[in-house]
């Protein structure tokens, strides 16, 4: 890439919108604006952007409704801003096809680290998917369903791999409770949460240093996991 | 069965008939006189007329005494007539020869007259004193007792009850209905008695429940073949002032304590904008401070104050963040508004969380988890929950001594999973536990811990909206803060997995 990645930025506060410009400006990004909603369509429309940041509260309509409309067309990342106490409207986004949130307020490393990562992904997408993850010890290899863990392996039910291959997979993105729950247990048990509360925890036990401090299964309160990668 | 019935009732009502009364008062005193009449008859060789004539005032006597005063001349006249019949020559006949004897006759009829009628006024008027003493007495009974059912009741509708069945019980109408206008909150009551009676016709009487200031209601009532007696319409009247009484009392009661939540909620608010204005201020200055320090260049770009400063900046804007969470978790409290988002989640993960979102400020103070391996899942709001363990937390940091730790633990307990925080700080006055959830209870002066006085407050409003309990307890050695949550979610325990 000769030139710096396009973010388009949807969001009627002016202070974050000067305080963002300013800090992804100095990071190497080139930055477009919107204020409402329907400009932030229009741009994202005429400009193309590799990532949109969006504001979950508009002017003239609903963040959810913007995340629908571009998902409509494109399969450009976007990243949502919420605020604490909302993790409905979170959720929601989240499943209509928003890649990643960040709740107000948040430190300028977890935005740039959840840009790289949505940069990364839809590269991804476009070339071959990776089927070795690793973070720390761990290498998860998705095509010869192992583990290991400095090397040594692992053993997994069926349903526990299932769970941490999908996580890995889709690495350092949140993904909601739901999504998970479909992909691993399927449509019909989606809403027996207490499943996946009982197997992140036995996850938990086998691959992190200390399962009371979590440093790869990651808990989004309200939202859901993350399989983090030590980037 | 039914024959004997249908007598009695004949008999009771034969008995009240006042035409059967007056007939047969004045058989009786025929009767009397009669009886009289043939007594003396029997001993009249013995006896002079004049006894005879004095004699016949005896009879007189007993029947005004007995059946009033019409009774009373009626047997004045008869005794004149028996007397001249039967003891005035010429015997048998009504007719007088000797002008002494006229004289006695005339004499004898005045006296009878004159002393039936003395003392059938005087019986008249002691039985009209003691029925009215009786009817006092009765008015003042029926008052006494609706007024102490009255006494200490405070909600209209239990008025409206105890008027209607005093009322039934006290005048015995057909039926009472009672009507108690809404007010301002408070709906309108309606109550009626007894309960099988239904209107067939419009009631024979309504009064209106009046006090000075305004009209409470209305009282409509039903009767059967009777009107109302003067003292029946007087007690009526005053029963109704004193249910409208005890009416208006209920609602000087609700606006006295009106005005005293509203005192207290103004005081609160005062307390909130003193305490929020200062919490707010404390962490902008010290960013402020390091904002512009850093600006002007006064700190060399590369030192270690440097990185103080930043981090500094940094803690201090979670903490407003943590601040405006509170205040918004409190008015949604206040308001009723904190709807749970409620599914199943392991409250050691969230304790997790949360310790590991706070790890800078936990620096002195390390946390030990004490949670079981099988500990069950709960149904909580697992964000929720994070607050009630970031508050409990930062107040454990606030008064534990520093290098102490604090210990995060959870068992089963019953229905409940109970959870506890305990720290080292020192004990609390035992005045104080009971209210240290209170909003803006705090037990140290305000500007010797810093704190809005909110944190607890808002953890019980969470716990208690997960329909649990939140309590605190001095320790041997420090202090621990409890709260239980409900096991189950809709009746159900949490459905375990089936590994394939």
């Amino acid at each position: 890439m000769d030139k710096d990645p396009l973010i388009l930025l949807i969001d009627d506060e002016s202070q974050i919108l000067r305080a963002l410009k300013t800090i992804l400006a100095a990071n190497h990004f080139r930055i477009i604006s919107a204020i409402n909603g329907e400009q932030g369509l229009a741009l994202a429309a005429a400009q193309a952007p590799a990532v949109i940041i969006l504001d979950l509260t508009l002017p003239d309509m609903d963040g959810i409704q913007v995340c629908e409309q571009i998902r409509e067309w494109s399969t450009v990342p976007i990243i949502v801003l919420s605020v604490r106490d909302n993790e409905k409207d979170k959720v929601a986004v989240l499943d209509k096809g928003a890649d990643d949130y960040l709740t107000k307020p948040f430190g300028i490393e977890e935005l740039l680290a959840r840009i790289r990562v949505a940069l990364r992904h839809s590269q991804l997408s476009i070339g071959n998917k990776e089927t070795v993850i690793t973070t720390g010890s761990i290498s998860i290899d998705l095509a010869k369903h192992l583990v290991t863990i400095n090397g040594e392996e692992i053993k997994f039910t069926a349903t526990e791999f299932k769970l941490l291959s999908y996580l890995a997979a889709h690495s350092d993105r949140v993904l909601t409770h739901q999504t998970i729950m479909m992909h691993v247990w399927g449509m019909e048990e989606a809403d027996h949460i207490e499943y996946l509360r009982v197997y992140i925890g036995q996850l938990r036990k086998k691959i992190e240093v200390n399962p009371d401090d979590p440093k790869i299964l990651i808990t989004d309160p309200g939202v859901g996991y993350r399989f983090k990668t030590s980037e | 069965m039914n024959g004997s019935k249908l007598i009695k009732i004949l008999w009771m009502k034969i008995r009240h008939n006042r035409i059967v009364i007056i007939v047969c008062k004045l058989l009786g005193t025929m009767l009397c006189i009669g009886l009289m009449t043939f007594i003396f008859h029997l001993f009249e060789p013995f006896l002079a007329i004049q006894y005879i004539a004095l004699l016949y005032l005896l009879p007189v006597m007993i029947c005004t005494v007995l059946w009033g005063i019409t009774a009373g001349i009626l047997s004045a006249f008869l005794s004149f007539l028996a007397f001249n019949y039967f003891f005035i020559q010429p015997f048998f006949s009504l007719w007088v020869h000797e002008s002494q004897d006229l004289i006695t006759l005339t004499l004898f009829l005045i006296v009878a007259t004159v002393m039936s009628q003395l003392i059938g006024q005087a019986r008249d008027a002691a039985r009209e004193a003691v029925r009215m003493a009786r009817l006092r007495e009765w008015e003042a009974t029926c008052m006494y007792q609706l007024i102490s059912a009255l006494s200490g009741l405070t909600d209209t509708s239990d008025i409206a009850q105890v008027l209607v069945d005093h009322m039934l019980d006290t005048f015995h109408f057909v039926r009472v209905e009672i009507l108690i206008k809404g007010w301002e909150e408070d709906p309108a009551v309606l109550r009626t008695g007894p309960a099988s009676s239904l209107p067939e016709t419009s009631p024979n009487s309504t009064i209106m429940l009046t006090t000075a200031r305004k009209t409470e209601g209305e009282i409509h009532i039903w009767y059967q073949n009777k009107t109302l007696s003067n003292e029946e319409s007087r007690l009526l009247q005053a029963f109704c002032d004193q249910g409208a009484l005890a009416i208006e009392r209920i609602h000087l009661t609700k606006v006295e304590n009106k005005a005293r939540v509203l005192e207290e909620s103004d005081r609160i608010k005062t307390s909130l904008l003193n305490s929020v204005s200062h919490e707010l201020r404390t962490p902008l200055a010290a960013i402020k401070a390091s904002v512009s320090s850093l600006r002007i260049g006064a700190i060399d770009w590369d030192s270690a104050a440097r990185v103080e400063l930043l981090t500094t900046m940094e803690e201090e804007t979670d903490q407003l963040n943590l601040l405006v969470g509170n205040l918004l978790d409190m008015s949604r409290i206040e308001a009723g508004a904190l709807n749970p988002h409620i599914n199943w989640n392991s409250v050691p993960e969230i304790a997790m969380s949360v310790t590991t979102k706070m790890r800078s400020r936990l620096q002195d103070h390390p946390i030990i988890y004490n949670f079981p391996n099988n500990l069950p899942l709960v149904p909580t709001d697992f964000v929720m929950m994070e607050q009630v363990f970031t508050n409990l937390i930062s107040n454990s940091i606030k008064y534990a001594p520093a290098s102490t730790n604090i210990l995060i633990s959870g068992k089963e307990q019953e229905d409940f999973l109970l959870f506890s925080v305990e720290n080292q700080s020192p004990p609390v006055p035992d005045e104080h536990l009971e209210h240290i959830f209170d909003k803006f209870h705090r037990i140290t002066q305000a500007d010797k811990v810093t704190g809005t006085g909110l944190g607890l407050s808002i953890c019980k409003g969470i716990i208690e909206a997960h329909g649990g309990k939140i309590w605190a307890e001095n320790l041997a050695d420090g202090f621990s803060f409890f709260f239980t949550l409900p096991r189950k979610l809709n009746g159900a325990l949490p459905e375990t997995p089936k590994d394939s």
